[in-house]
């Protein structure tokens, strides 16, 4: 089965600009002496969705940028850190950066490798320095130790090649013998060993840091290694070499690059990335330094742009009232500024094209559209009811006009409608590649069952489910199914089962994840709950303690890691499902696994249901509910205590339920085989329902009764019909409670002797 | 919204002059604020719903909306209960719910001033005077203002859930 995953990144782009534009609001509107809580939290998720959606997607830039920004937000909001104006501006920084590379992925625009790179190395240096107390000198510590090396060595670096400098951990024989080899083809290695066990190699080559990062990738873990050039600052080049290296991994075929020199790229193009590579080219990350200053630039800062780094310092040292800004800084301001132009208009010109294939509007726009679309399909009806009455012959012209009005009022209907509903299948079918991932990651093995994916939801809802889903998900993968060592030690099968599933259920829909995994620990959470200061007994009963995985910021995992672990995940389930009226239950038995079962009101769920008519009303009953409907013979009505009424059918006996009585309505059919019996199952519950007759099946939209009005025992919901008027849909669940729980007598004459039931409806 | 927010954004708006719909129920006129009027319509058929309250007719569709419609009439014990063309509904708006009621006519907007306003007395009636903003005399007539948002949320209406969405 092949998925258009296009439809999922459009998603994906459409939420993580909303998210970006939130999370810039809330950080304009932050207090820096005195932040709100809510506010940093709120703005944490905005970078945890964001990442978890790129990671999904594999815009492994984003994840990587929005992993570090995370970081730091996360020692902020456990107040590790204080939150200054360097902070915010570096958050508003990034989220630029990350507006970027989403519009780089959206619309291939091009991203600045230089901006990401030292909004990394910012975020970075900011969530790293919390002993360094003054921001803004973050670049001092990092610069000093390297410079000696650079000014040592950068004499004897032969022409036409470009020494860098790699900065590697400790590494064991095998992979130091292995990056010797793979780096020995690209140019000449020396290596020299530090104190803390970390090696400094010093390689002559003619190929670009990227091409060196991806090397190393296949050996060590690049995150851990640093790259400098020594023709520019370290700082600079390091930044940009980690955005490389990050390319370099998004690239589909790093191997088309190993070999080639900067010019060979220019050349090659890549068709999307090619303004890019030239920005980089110009830009020149100081390997060839194309950039000349206008001659009249203040010298510090010319000297800066063109000299090595121990110049670079020296002249920081010198400048010392400009100490702040760092000579890197300004360099890449200037710089900046003169490549600002080209992406500028090219952004432009592609969000001008995006925008003619989707547009975002608000629910309430659709809802509106809807409604009035459905008072012109009755305005037409009415008029069409005028025209029958009208001579054909003599209004030959007003019947076609009529008639093409009815065409077209049914197709506007029809693409109305279209707009809001979606299946399940939407949300579920973007799992199976995310579960296999993940297992992968985390070295288990899972498989993953969907279940009702033809469930249709309204798309407001849809949309908004898919982000608890994706935590659930990762959830249960991560902390909930276990490695398969240990399922085999709990005589378990090796690969875990996750279970996704949806349906409608009693006025709502429910949808549920479920995992055979080791299930919650009821002890571990108290423990946990206390440590985070959460009020807590042991008396709790177990559907509350599990509640407390809700809490903000509570997590039982061990580490933190990129999948989950940070205690957000849930924090943002609960708050974007009771944002939808929904509610979250989780079951969950120690040892064999847990369900996090999620009902959403059915608000604008489409719904298929059988039309039944009852004195002057008309009820809709869902069809999925319904067994059979037969009108019953009167040897097959029985009854215990001359009461209590029974049908026979297929040797079963069911209750009936007579709804004239049970609703206390008007009508002339009180025996049952005047009537239509109709089957009605819902809970492992059969029971059959007196109606007067059935009038006939169809679609109809559900309406909530508890917009304007309130919730009423035995309806779920209401529609509008095709004439305007409103049913009322029944909630077959509760109908069958209600009939087993009263015992009433059937029939309107014996119902009418008893106080009538007005005190029902609440539950 | 909820029936205490409801009441609180009441309580804050200490002065009563201002545009007020007037209606009739039987021999009495009521004015309530014209800000919480959206429409006004003729009686439509309604849904009823079951067990519920007598004043209660049931729901219609307005424009895709399913509106519940209240006859004061019935609550009140006013008036001769009849529909027929000339039963008015009076469409509100009470912050963002919407609810039709159902009145013997609609007579006039009259612009208030304070001066004209009277407070109530101390009396026992079907409406709470809790729900009375005050008295007005109008042309020899006795107008009785009607907090008609807190009293749509009150209990004895039955128009919102018992237990109130938090």
């Amino acid at each position: 089965m092949s998925i258009d995953m296009s439809q999922f990144y459009e998603v994906f782009f459409d939420e993580s600009d909303e998210l970006l534009a939130e999370a810039e609001h809330l950080l304009l509107g932050l207090d820096i002496q005195s932040p709100d809580m809510e506010d940093l939290n709120a703005i944490f998720r905005a970078a945890h969705s964001i990442k978890g959606g790129a990671a999904t997607f594999g815009m492994m830039d984003m994840a990587e940028i929005t992993h570090v920004l995370e970081n730091l937000l996360d020692k902020i909001r456990k107040q590790e850190m204080a939150l200054t104006a360097e902070h915010v501006d570096a958050f508003l920084a990034a989220k630029d950066v990350l507006k970027m590379q989403l519009d780089g992925h959206r619309l291939a625009t091009a991203v600045d490798a230089e901006q990401v790179a030292d909004v990394t190395m910012m975020l970075k240096g900011l969530s790293e320095g919390v002993a360094i107390a003054p921001v803004p000198t973050l670049t001092a510590p990092v610069a000093v130790p390297v410079a000696p090396t650079a000014a040592a060595v950068s004499a004897v670096a032969p022409a036409g090649l470009t020494r860098f400098c790699l900065d590697l951990p400790a590494l064991n024989e095998r992979d130091d013998r292995n990056l010797r080899d793979e780096l020995g083809l690209l140019g000449s290695v020396s290596q020299r060993v530090l104190a803390d066990g970390r090696s400094q190699w010093l390689l002559d080559t003619d190929s670009s840091a990227d091409d060196i990062l991806s090397i190393c990738s296949f050996v060590i873990d690049v995150d851990q290694m640093r790259v400098s050039s020594e023709d520019t600052a370290p700082l600079e080049a390091v930044a940009a070499a980690a955005q490389n290296n990050i390319e370099a991994r998004m690239e589909a075929s790093p191997d088309t690059r190993t070999k080639s020199g900067v010019e060979v790229q220019e050349e090659m193009g890549y068709g999307l990335f090619e303004t890019l590579e030239q920005d980089k080219v110009e830009e020149g990350y100081g390997f060839f330094a194309p950039f000349t200053p206008h001659p009249d630039a203040v010298v510090a800062t010319m000297i800066g742009d063109e000299t090595p780094l121990s110049a670079a310092v020296e002249a920081a040292q010198r400048t010392t009232q400009q100490a702040e800004t760092s000579t890197e800084r300004s360099t890449e301001k200037s710089i900046a500024k003169l490549s600002d132009k080209p992406v500028k208009k090219d952004n432009e010109k592609a969000a001008s094209t995006a925008e003619t294939t989707s547009i975002r509007v608000g629910v309430e726009k659709v809802d509106q559209l809807i409604n009035l679309v459905g008072e012109l399909v009755i305005t037409q009806a009415m008029i069409e009811q005028r025209i029958a009455a009208l001579d054909p012959v003599q209004h030959e012209r007003l019947v076609n006009s009529a008639g093409q009005l009815m065409r077209n009022t049914r197709d506007l209907q029809e693409a109305v409608m279209s707009i809001r509903m979606m299946p399940m299948d939407f949300v579920f079918s973007r799992f199976p590649r995310m579960v296999r991932d993940l297992a992968g990651k985390l070295g288990k093995k899972v498989e993953l069952v969907t279940q009702g994916a033809s469930t249709e939801l309204d798309k407001g809802l849809i949309e908004r489910i898919v982000d608890p889903l994706t935590h659930l998900v990762r959830n249960s993968v991560d902390h909930g199914i276990e490695l398969p060592e240990q399922r085999r030690a709990r005589g378990k099968s090796e690969t875990g089962q996750l279970t996704l599933s949806a349906a409608h259920k009693g006025g709502s829909i429910v949808i549920e994840v479920t995992d055979d995994g080791a299930g919650l620990n009821r002890e571990r959470l108290l423990a946990k709950a206390q440590q985070n200061g959460l009020p807590v007994s042991e008396n709790m009963s177990d559907a509350e303690v599990y509640q407390l995985i809700f809490a903000p910021g509570f997590s039982t995992a061990e580490a933190v890691t990129d999948v989950s672990g940070r205690g957000v995940g849930m924090d943002v389930v609960k708050r974007n499902i009771t944002a939808m009226n929904g509610t979250v239950e989780i079951r969950s038995v120690p040892g064999w696994g847990t369900t996090i079962s999620i009902a959403l009101p059915l608000t604008l769920a489409i719904l298929d249901g059988m039309s039944v008519s009852l004195g002057s009303n008309i009820y809709v009953i869902p069809l999925n509910l319904i067994v059979e409907t037969l009108q019953p013979r009167t040897q097959d009505i029985k009854t215990v205590t001359g009461e209590g009424r029974m049908v026979h059918v297929r040797g079963e006996y069911l209750p009936i339920i007579a709804l004239h009585s049970l609703f206390n309505h008007d009508t002339d059919i009180t025996d049952p085989t005047q009537g239509v019996l109709v089957l009605i199952e819902a809970e492992g519950r059969k029971s059959a329902l007196f109606v007067d007759g059935l009038v006939g099946q169809q679609q109809v939209v559900i309406k909530s009764l508890e917009t304007n009005y309130r919730r009423v025992r035995g309806i779920s919901g209401a529609t509008i019909m095709g004439d305007g008027s409103v049913a009322l849909i029944l909630d077959v669940p509760a109908i069958i409670q209600m009939g087993q729980s009263h015992n009433y007598i059937t029939g309107a004459a014996a119902y009418a002797s008893r106080p009538p039931q007005t005190k029902e409806y609440t539950q | 919204m909820t029936a205490t927010s409801m009441a609180t954004a009441a309580s804050t708006t200490p002065s009563v002059a201002g545009e007020y719909l007037t209606f009739v129920l039987g021999e009495e006129s009521y004015g309530i604020e014209i800000l919480k009027v959206q429409e006004i319509r003729g009686y439509d058929t309604v849904t009823k719903i079951a067990n519920t309250p007598a004043f209660i007719k049931g729901v219609v569709n307005l424009r895709g909306r399913i509106v519940p419609i209240v006859d004061l009439r019935i609550k009140f014990n006013l008036g001769k209960i009849e529909y027929d063309e000339f039963t008015v509904v009076i469409i509100l708006n009470l912050g963002g719910r919407v609810v039709g009621i159902v009145v013997d006519g609609v007579s006039d907007v009259m612009a208030l001033q304070q001066e004209h306003i009277r407070n109530v007395p101390e009396l026992v009636s079907s409406i709470d005077t809790q729900y009375i903003l005050g008295l007005a005399t109008v042309e020899e007539r006795m107008l009785i203002l009607v907090d008609i948002e807190r009293l749509m949320g009150s209990q004895e209406m039955e128009l919102l859930d018992s237990v109130t969405v938090h």
